[in-house]
């Protein structure tokens, strides 16, 4: 199964992974509304990354309360079991699920054909 | 019709009263103008009448994005700032990277005016539509990096912050604006406007979205654009090198000012070339939306700096007669501290240098004196000592002690670090820029030295040659993609930009919008008394010839300067004094 991979020092922080994540699922260009958050910052004169995407664990399959997270090459929620309890957010270990208007919002890495990827500008996400 | 790719709205921070405001953006305006660079004049031109004090209640700062900012469209995640300059008098917009400008859009905003004077040193925290005065407190008087490190620590990574130094709060005419820590709004006094509204930082946070007129086909053309344009030779040196690849490129050109722009070779360059300060890369970083990434973050002892820029290495490297990397990345870093912008603050202290060194005035630093330079810096910051002095420019200076001759500088701005004698085009871009010597509106280097494709040494063409590269970059930086996606053309802009706001734009109507961004500035500094008067080259370049290199024995004779200067105003259907007819400004509005 392919999954994201992120090369930390390849990436320059840019945010094109998740203004056109936001372009491809939200019809608009809303970074905080992506399904991927990395981002890199300066502290304490370091360079620091900040890297939120699936890695395809699976954890949040295995914790659904509700069974309505599958996993078959890609994630899927099913609207109608998905209550937006929230469980799914709080087990993830990369911290990359919203819930919205009752909802788990996670990637589905657009289907295997992740948008995040081709806009990489330096190739800091592959999908392998 | 409406133009997408706006948020249509614009925050005005009333520092005075301690209040903000929002009203549409005017699309009238953007629909001539388009964004940053062109919009914001066109705002000033309106809002400022003609002889505002540029450091009084009455100047306003504008921070002003673009349709293309926060979209993704590559490279457009600079921001422009600007103002009515104290250093010239002229019209002032400054362009700075980093993050501030998508999380401006993101915030709800096309535009941030500064208006006032607030009566006690303030930030403004802005959070979407919630926007807070509070008392700058400690921070003011700090260095400007541990003034952002303060600010980053009270109210999270989140945010970005615009950040004044001393310098800034000290009204200094050559002070800049910082973000991100190691990008700035760098020229012509900008943090000076900032200080003297008494705001030491702006904080913002934007969680919102943006709407554009074609989601999909925009996803597709960033995708597009950015493998098959972006990423091809003539731009990835930019990810490479960032710009220390001009060292080697104006050493072999003969156009690296050395001592003052006494020459324009330097035969130490070897020792503080891009491969040299590139060995302490310690990682890189972008602006928002750029794939370029040409942020070379570098670690040196304890010197730390992003960039470092080309600028600032060859005037505190070979025109200061300085060649130990430290020396200039520790220059590049204190300047980015105090607040000042390191091509001024550089090139007022060379030319004390020379002052001293000649005996006509005794400010105490000689060339090759980094140490010194390191602690001017500071003096000039707070405008003490022999700071005091300096800190006023290389104009207000040398009218004072004398040295005109050599005080390199056009209205009041001091010179950028490419020798015009080695690129004739170069001088009258300076010249004829609308706020004073800058290589940013027309860089002739490219045609005369570089790709060497126009001879460098005559002033033929060169009316046309400058106001072409100056169209250029007058679209770019307004609707805005930063100058280095040097491949850009007036095709991929207007199909990008009748992506983003579904208003047909045509190739054609992009040089439109070149020639008014660069007319409505000449309006504004028209209004403000400045003619073919202020249109000048410094005397050292009419009279002195170069020693060395392949521009050696060159000097640019007056007459062919003059020459230049009317082909241009031919060009721009100006006046034999370089004033625009009535009827021209009138259609500009």
């Amino acid at each position: 199964m392919k999954r994201l991979k992120f090369t930390k020092n390849l990436c320059i922080g840019c945010g094109l992974c998740a203004q056109m994540c936001s372009a491809n699922k939200e019809e608009k260009v809303w970074p905080k509304r992506a399904r991927i958050f990395i981002e890199t910052s300066y502290d304490d004169g370091k360079l620091v990354y900040h890297d939120h995407y699936c890695t395809l664990c699976g954890i949040c399959v295995k914790s659904c309360p509700e069974e309505a997270i599958t996993l078959n090459g890609y994630l899927q929620v099913d609207p109608e079991k998905c209550t937006g309890c929230g469980v799914c957010a709080e087990k993830c270990p990369k911290k990359v699920i919203r819930i919205r208007e009752d909802l788990a919002i996670m990637c589905d890495t657009c289907e295997g054909d992740p948008t995040c990827v081709k806009v990489c500008p330096q190739h800091a996400l592959r999908f392998e | 019709m409406t133009m997408l790719g706006y948020q249509n709205k614009v925050l005005r921070l009333q520092m005075t009263e301690g209040r903000s405001s929002t009203e549409p953006l005017r699309m009238d305006f953007a629909e001539k103008y388009i964004g940053q660079k062109g919009l914001a004049i066109r705002y000033l031109y309106e809002e400022l009448p003609p002889g505002v004090d540029a450091l009084g209640p009455e100047n306003k700062l504008l921070f002003t994005t673009g349709p293309f900012t926060g979209t993704g469209v590559p490279c457009s995640g600079k921001l422009s700032v600007a103002a009515k300059s104290p250093a010239t008098g002229t019209i002032n917009d400054c362009s700075i990277g980093g993050h501030a400008a998508n999380t401006i859009k993101y915030a709800g905003y096309d535009m941030i005016i500064v208006e006032g004077q607030a009566e006690k040193p303030s930030i403004v925290i802005i959070e979407d539509e919630k926007v807070t005065f509070e008392d700058a407190g400690e921070l003011w008087g700090m260095g400007a990096h541990e003034a952002e490190k303060r600010l980053q620590d009270r109210f999270g990574r989140e945010y970005v912050f615009l950040v004044i130094g001393p310098a800034g709060e000290n009204m200094v005419p050559m002070s800049c604006i910082n973000s991100d820590y190691y990008r700035q709004a760098g020229r012509g006094g900008i943090g000076a406007v900032m200080g003297s509204k008494k705001v030491k930082a702006i904080g913002i946070k934007g969680t919102g979205g943006l709407s554009v007129a074609d989601i999909k086909a925009l996803k597709d053309k960033v995708i597009k654009y950015q493998q098959e344009d972006v990423h091809q030779d003539d731009n990835n040196f930019v990810f490479d090198a960032g710009t220390t690849a001009f060292l080697e490129a104006c050493q072999d050109g003969g156009i690296l000012p050395k001592r003052n722009f006494s020459d324009a070779t330097d035969e130490k360059w070897t020792e503080y070339n891009g491969d040299v300060l590139l060995s302490k890369l310690a990682g890189k970083r972008g602006c928002g939306s750029c794939g370029l990434g040409c942020g070379n973050f570098i670690q040196w002892e304890d010197a730390i700096v992003e960039g470092p820029e080309y600028e600032s290495i060859a005037v505190a490297g070979p025109n200061a007669d300085v060649s130990n990397p430290y020396d200039i990345l520790k220059f590049n870093q204190v300047a980015d501290d105090m607040g000042l912008d390191t091509i001024s603050a550089g090139d007022v202290l060379i030319w004390a240098m020379e002052m001293t060194e000649k005996g006509i005035h005794d400010f105490g630093i000689r060339f090759g004196e980094a140490d010194k330079m390191r602690e001017y810096l500071k003096l000039m910051a707070h405008k003490e000592g022999v700071g005091a002095d300096l800190a006023m420019g290389v104009r207000a200076a040398s009218d004072k002690y004398g040295g005109q001759e050599f005080a390199m500088h056009v209205k009041g701005l001091e010179y950028p670090q490419y020798e015009p004698r080695g690129s004739w085009g170069m001088a009258m871009a300076y010249a004829t820029s609308d706020r004073g010597a800058c290589h940013m509106r027309a860089y002739a280097p490219n045609e005369e030295v570089f790709a060497a494709s126009i001879p460098p040494y005559t002033a033929e063409g060169k009316g046309q040659m400058v106001y072409s590269l100056a169209e250029f970059n007058a679209v770019k930086f307004s609707v805005c993609i930063c100058d280095f996606w040097a491949t850009v053309t007036y095709d991929i802009m207007a199909d990008l930009l009748t992506t983003v706001t579904g208003k047909e734009w045509a190739p054609d109507d992009m040089g439109e919008v070149g020639r008014r961004v660069i007319n409505i500035a000449r309006a504004f500094n028209q209004r403000e008394g400045f003619d073919r008067k202020d249109d000048t080259v410094p005397p050292r370049i009419v009279k002195e010839a170069l020693a060395s290199g392949p521009a050696s024995g060159q000097m640019i004779p007056r007459e062919a300067f003059d020459d230049m200067l009317n082909q241009y105003y031919d060009v721009m259907g100006w006046d034999e004094n370089g004033r625009m007819p009535e009827d021209l400004i009138k259609s500009l509005l």
